[in-house]
């Protein structure tokens, strides 16, 4: 339809249609009299079309969230949670919301890009075929294991295809990575999973029916590892009605969305966290004047009390809550897990469930459920392990460099040097929907479709009890001259020839995808069954996925758990200064949300901030410093340096800053770029046992630079610290 | 303490001419402040963003915003329950008598606040007569770049500059939904359709439902003896009931 033919100009042509119709039969008095209403009926009273809506799968994170998308004239309007998916039940967080501002974002890449040189701006428009021939040499031309794929943590089909396609060809084994995944220590989770309980699995933490929660800086209700399905947990702790209403209590030293939930807020000096776990295991244990278990028996809670500086007292108070309790629960995650000793804290966390005797019971701890068409847990790669493909790309092992959902230049720490190490990769192929900075750095850009435009699916890594694979289709047809990179990759297989070709042996991306799910077709306890693959298919499309229909989650063995020792041992930090740095990803942008306009507007949860990045200081800090709400302050860390403005924080230890994740780009569109800073940038290459980034195992020192920067918030300032009062 | 019967007639009569017919419940103990209700209502009531530097002004155009204050010093500082904060559809609302141009009127057959873009002439009485400041003043025509209003949701007027604007509780929704039931010959049922931000609360946290009938969530919940309703004494008569959090 041409794009100039307007509603108005239907409109007109419609009456002019009517209008004759009744000059030619003379006939219909209501024709003669036209009513003229006064443009009080707004659209919000009238009809304006009938709405389609398609079920389909969010992108913004990696989580799986089933989304119904209302289009309307074949534009994507409005996105919904899909009530069926057991994951999310209908329910999405703002990301998912502000998908349409990716999808219609005025800043994609519209095009196939040839850059005429590394570093330069300037870049040249393709066509498709060139452009699946630039793919076609590149597998030809090298030896497979000189090619390397670089995936982001969605989508799992593509994911899948890349693994199946490497396994064939001799290439190496994609790699995957994501900053949520980072900021999450999966690695960490997985591997105090596997020493614990034997079993390298995920853990799921039933927090809807637990009655008390211990959080050890895991940032549940933000972005860590489901965030929608834990919120909903969150919702069925605090239910009051059914049962008794339980409480939360949150360790961690800076004060994050999930701790301004929790009932008692316990600010533990950071990399104490293993101690006072174990100290508050051992007081338990003394409080059921049962045998001391070998776990925490060589831990002296006074000790902990010191050193963590949480009074005995709270302690005791703490671990009688938990030893009371007809359900507690201790979660580790987020920043106490990014720390030299995070495998220690999560190890004896966990541990501190057995006192709790919690494990595959309601409220206790469980194993995440496997996806249907997923045999064992997969986790991304570790910082460690990206420093090792760095590494590889450093030593010229690598010439081509597929990069796909990630943008390892913003969201890897700047001290791993990928930026470096890229100089040495003859040729990078970036698949980036968005001009991100690793786009910036490619030698060819072939945009994939945006998340609402593509085929494919998503395992759910955890948050539902069932197995669920999360489907995806196209609610609207692409925007630009994109194509889906899983075809790119079929058809430059296929041009390449031999042994990629018969990896590949599919007519397209939809025929890979049917390829995948065929065996789920017939089998029992499935949402959806067929007897062909084109109804499995069609079903498959209309409800969003397949689940089963049964708990599916594991039971750690537990029995050993109280026997081990664990390291009481303090975390290490690194650097000169006088300040714990807590690097945080911010709940509403996270890693790649910076360019959706509407997610840079809305407050952050616990600051209000909007539009930039901000450090926040205690205000007892900030007077001794002599530092004010606004002024711009450098952090100088051993790796890097930045300035950012202070936003005077009441909930964070003196001895504590924190900046969140999630500004600070330097390329990804209009909205993104030149704005606030990014964290990484202050990261060493320090790793916790598990090979997690120690990311939150740094040391800063704060200089006044003389400068202000008014930050934008929605909170006002009066009042506040009694400014606007005459009191300040 | 003011009991039913120190209450004059006239003033009964008017708390009884105002019940609404809609009416929404928002649970403060379990609202974790993620703000997917800012971001779904902002996407499906067509509303703007206005930048860093407006928004800096205050003149950011959230028809909810999720409020939270700080309480005590560290290390015993608290955050208050996290209160969305939205169009309270007053039965005796504020806003309404000051308007010179009647474009924010009662509409007797929904008993809402009707904002009517186009009788609006920016003269922002309204706004200043708010008590819950949940009105917000288009001060621009704030730039959506092509291909951005593709998103634009066709059933609710695109605002322009010094038009005043503020949360309707989806009409669009509600007249949707009435619609629906009266082409199938029956009354809407409870839960059939949610406002934008109900149906995005990962949490649950908010309930909207129809008031004038008793067996509904809302009007149930409602009932509760531990709900409030904000600046009550003003004599506002609220529809928007809150359950403070502990």
């Amino acid at each position: 339809m041409s794009k100039n033919f307007s509603r108005r100009d239907f409109l007109k042509l419609a009456g002019v249609g009517a209008a004759t119709t009744a000059v030619l039969t003379g006939c219909g008095p209501a024709s003669r009299y036209v009513k003229r209403e006064p443009y009080m009926q707004m659209p919000e009273y009238n009809y304006n079309g009938q709405s389609t809506y398609y079920a389909t799968t969010c992108r913004e994170c990696a989580a799986g969230c089933g989304l119904v998308v209302r289009t309307s004239q074949g534009r994507a309007i409005k996105t919904e949670g899909n009530p069926n998916n057991p994951l999310n039940l209908g329910k999405t967080c703002a990301r998912g919301q502000a998908t349409l501002h990716g999808l219609y974002n005025p800043d994609r890449v519209t095009d196939s890009l040839k850059r005429d040189s590394r570093g330069s701006e300037s870049m040249q428009v393709m066509d498709w075929e060139s452009a699946i021939q630039v793919v076609a040499d590149a597998l030809k031309n090298n030896k497979p294991e000189e090619i390397a794929f670089l995936m982001g943590m969605a989508p799992d089909h593509l994911f899948d295809l890349a693994s199946d396609f490497a396994k064939a060809t001799g290439i190496n084994a994609p790699v995957r990575f994501g900053a949520l995944s980072m900021f999450e220590s999966r690695a960490t989770l997985s591997k105090a999973a596997k020493n614990l309980f034997g079993e390298a699995s995920l853990p799921f933490f039933d927090v809807g029916g637990a009655q008390v929660v211990f959080s050890f800086g895991a940032n549940f209700l933000e972005t860590w590892l489901s965030p929608v399905s834990y919120m909903r947990g969150f919702a069925g702790l605090r239910d009051g009605q059914t049962k008794k209403r339980g409480s939360l209590v949150q360790f961690e030293s800076r004060m994050s969305a999930t701790g301004g939930k929790a009932d008692e807020w316990i600010p533990l000096r950071p990399g104490s966290e293993a101690l006072v776990a174990l100290a508050i295991g051992r007081l338990v244990s003394e409080l059921r004047d049962g045998p001391m278990p070998r776990a925490f028996s060589s831990v002296d809670p006074l000790e902990a009390a010191s050193k963590s500086g949480i009074k005995l007292e709270t302690l005791e108070h703490l671990a009688g809550m938990f030893a009371n309790s007809s359900g507690a629960l201790a979660i580790p995650g987020g920043a106490a897990l990014g720390q030299s000793n995070g495998l220690a804290v999560a190890e004896s966390v966990l541990a501190l469930n057995a006192m709790s005797d919690n494990f595959g019971k309601p409220g206790g701890v469980y194993f995440s459920a496997l996806a249907p068409n997923q045999t064992e847990y997969q986790g991304p790669a570790s910082a460690k392990e990206m420093r090792e493909l760095v590494q590889k790309m450093y030593d010229g092992k690598i010439k081509v460099l597929f990069v796909h959902g990630v943008n390892p230049l913003f969201e890897l720490p700047t001290s791993l040097e990928f930026g470096g190490a890229s100089k040495y990769v003859s040729q990078i192929i970036s698949f980036a929907t968005f001009p991100d900075e690793t786009a910036r750095e490619a030698d060819f850009v072939f945009p994939d479709h945006h998340g609402l435009e593509s085929w494919g699916y998503q395992r759910v890594a955890t948050g539902s009890a069932k197995p669920v694979l999360s489907g995806a289709q196209p609610v609207v047809s692409p925007y630009y001259n994109t194509r889906a990179t899983a075809d790119v990759l079929i058809t430059a297989a296929q041009l390449a020839g031999g042994k990629f070709a018969q990896a590949l042996p599919f007519k397209d991306e939809v025929e890979f995808l049917q390829s995948k799910v065929t065996s789920l077709m017939s089998e029992a306890d499935g949402s959806i069954s067929a007897p062909d693959i084109l109804t499995f298919m069609a079903y498959f499309q209309q409800h969003g996925g397949y689940w089963k229909l049964s708990d599916a989650r594991g039971i750690p063995n537990a029995a050993d758990v109280l026997n081990r020792s664990f390291s009481a041992q303090e975390a290490e930090f690194a650097g000169e200064g006088e300040f714990f740095f807590v690097p945080f990803v911010s709940p509403t942008l996270a890693e790649a949300g910076a360019n959706k306009p509407w997610l840079q507007e809305l407050p952050d949860p616990t600051t209000t901030v909007m539009w930039n990045t901000w450090v926040e200081m205690n205000p007892v800090t900030a007077h001794e410093l002599g530092i004010e709400n606004d002024d711009v302050v450098k952090i100088v860390s051993e790796a890097g340096e930045l300035e950012a403005a202070v936003y005077v924080y009441p909930a964070i230890r003196p001895d504590t800053i924190a900046i969140p994740f999630g500004q600070g780009h330097t390329a990804f569109g209009r909205y993104a770029e030149k704005r606030g800073v990014n964290p990484v940038d202050l990261l060493g290459q320090h790793f916790n046992e598990a090979g997690d980034l120690a990311f939150a195992g740094m040391k800063v020192k704060v200089e006044k630079t003389g400068k202000k920067k008014p930050l934008s918030r929605l909170e006002s300032l009066m009042g506040v610290y009694g400014i606007g009062l005459g009191e300040e | 303490m003011v009991t039913l019967a120190d209450l004059k007639i006239s003033e009964v009569k008017l708390s009884e001419e105002h019940v609404g017919k809609w009416g929404m419940v928002i649970d403060q103990d379990i609202c974790t402040g993620c703000q997917a209700c800012v971001a779904a209502c902002a996407m499906e009531n067509n509303i703007p963003f206005v930048g860093e530097e407006d928004s800096g002004y205050g003149r950011s155009m959230h028809w909810i915003r999720i409020e939270r204050f700080w309480e005590g010093e560290y290390p015993e500082v608290k955050m208050t329950p996290n209160q969305p904060m939205l169009c309270q559809q007053c039965g005796s609302a504020p806003c309404e008598p000051v308007c010179p141009a009647f474009a924010t009127v009662h509409s007797q057959a929904e008993k809402l606040n009707l904002q009517v873009y186009n009788r609006c002439i920016g003269t922002r009485y309204c706004a200043n007569n708010c008590p819950y400041q949940v009105r917000s003043f288009n001060w621009r025509d704030y730039e959506r770049p092509e291909p951005l209003p593709n998103q634009l949701n066709p059933d609710v007027t695109v605002r322009r500059r010094g038009i005043m604007e503020k949360c309707t509780f989806c009409i669009q929704r509600i007249l949707n939904a009435q619609d629906k039931a009266k082409a199938e010959g029956r009354e809407i049922m409870d839960g059939e359709f949610t406002t934008a931000c109900a149906q995005a609360c990962p949490a649950n946290a908010i309930t909207f439902g129809r008031m004038d009938d008793p067996e509904s969530l809302v009007s149930q919940l409602a009932k509760r003896s531990h709900g409030v309703k904000h600046l009550e004494e003003l004599g506002t008569l609220p529809n928007v009931t809150y359950f403070k959090g502990g």
